[in-house]
């Protein structure tokens, strides 16, 4: 890694909120949890920014689309 | 036999009672071809994250049930032709998750998102810390 340019600076390294031992679980049911991986307009967002590993975002993207249908989430926000 | 995970909403003009009336005509589909009720869950009148026919607020119900494909099929043959069904989804899990739905807890999408702004904020303060 690099070297922080700042010395008051901690660049730490975000890791995936769904693997690990702090693991929180993808639920279909559960605005709460789905509702921070999408934007303010209810698009989901990438997990390069949200940090999401690829396989747990594959999921998360089944787990929304589900929540969109059932109408516990939104398509759109306008 | 295997497990299923159905939720289905229910127009939000009827009263409770007859939503546990549909609840009991469904699990009574399955009953009939053999497969067993592990739960069935009211999650109240909930705030629809967009209209559907109409509807603003819709009754949640969740069920968790085991039975075979054929009975699954025939449940959600009546579910379509229900007049006061406004979505249902039918999934098989392997597992049944435990405790009371997540969707008793949140009344609609609009609230888990001030719930969820509150955390967000704690999180950053706890950033700052650390």
């Amino acid at each position: 890694m690099s070297i922080p340019q700042k010395p008051s600076f901690f660049h730490r390294k975000k890791s995936c909120p769904f693997s690990g031992p702090r693991a929180i679980a993808i639920d279909y049911r559960d605005p709460r949890i789905l509702q921070r991986f999408v934007s303010e307009r209810g698009r989901m967002v990438p997990s390069r920014i949200s940090s999401v590993s690829a396989k747990k975002q594959r999921e998360l993207a089944l787990a929304i689309k589900r929540a969109r249908y059932l109408a516990i989430m939104p398509y759109v926000v306008d | 036999m295997n497990k299923y995970e159905c939720i289905y909403v229910a127009r939000q003009d009827i009263p409770p009672t007859q939503v546990e009336n549909m609840s009991e005509q469904f699990t009574g589909i399955i009953k009939d071809y053999n497969g067993s009720i592990q739960k069935v869950e009211y999650c109240g009148l909930r705030q629809l994250a967009y209209k559907i026919k109409k509807n603003r607020k819709g009754h949640y119900v969740e069920m968790h049930l085991e039975a075979n494909p054929d009975a699954i099929v025939e449940m959600e043959r009546q579910m379509r032709l229900h007049e006061d069904m406004l979505r249902f989804l039918t999934l098989r899990v392997k597992e049944f998750t435990k405790g009371p739905s997540p969707l008793s807890q949140t009344k609609g999408y609009k609230e888990s998102r001030r719930v969820a702004a509150v955390t967000k904020e704690d999180e950053t303060q706890e950033g700052e810390v650390a």
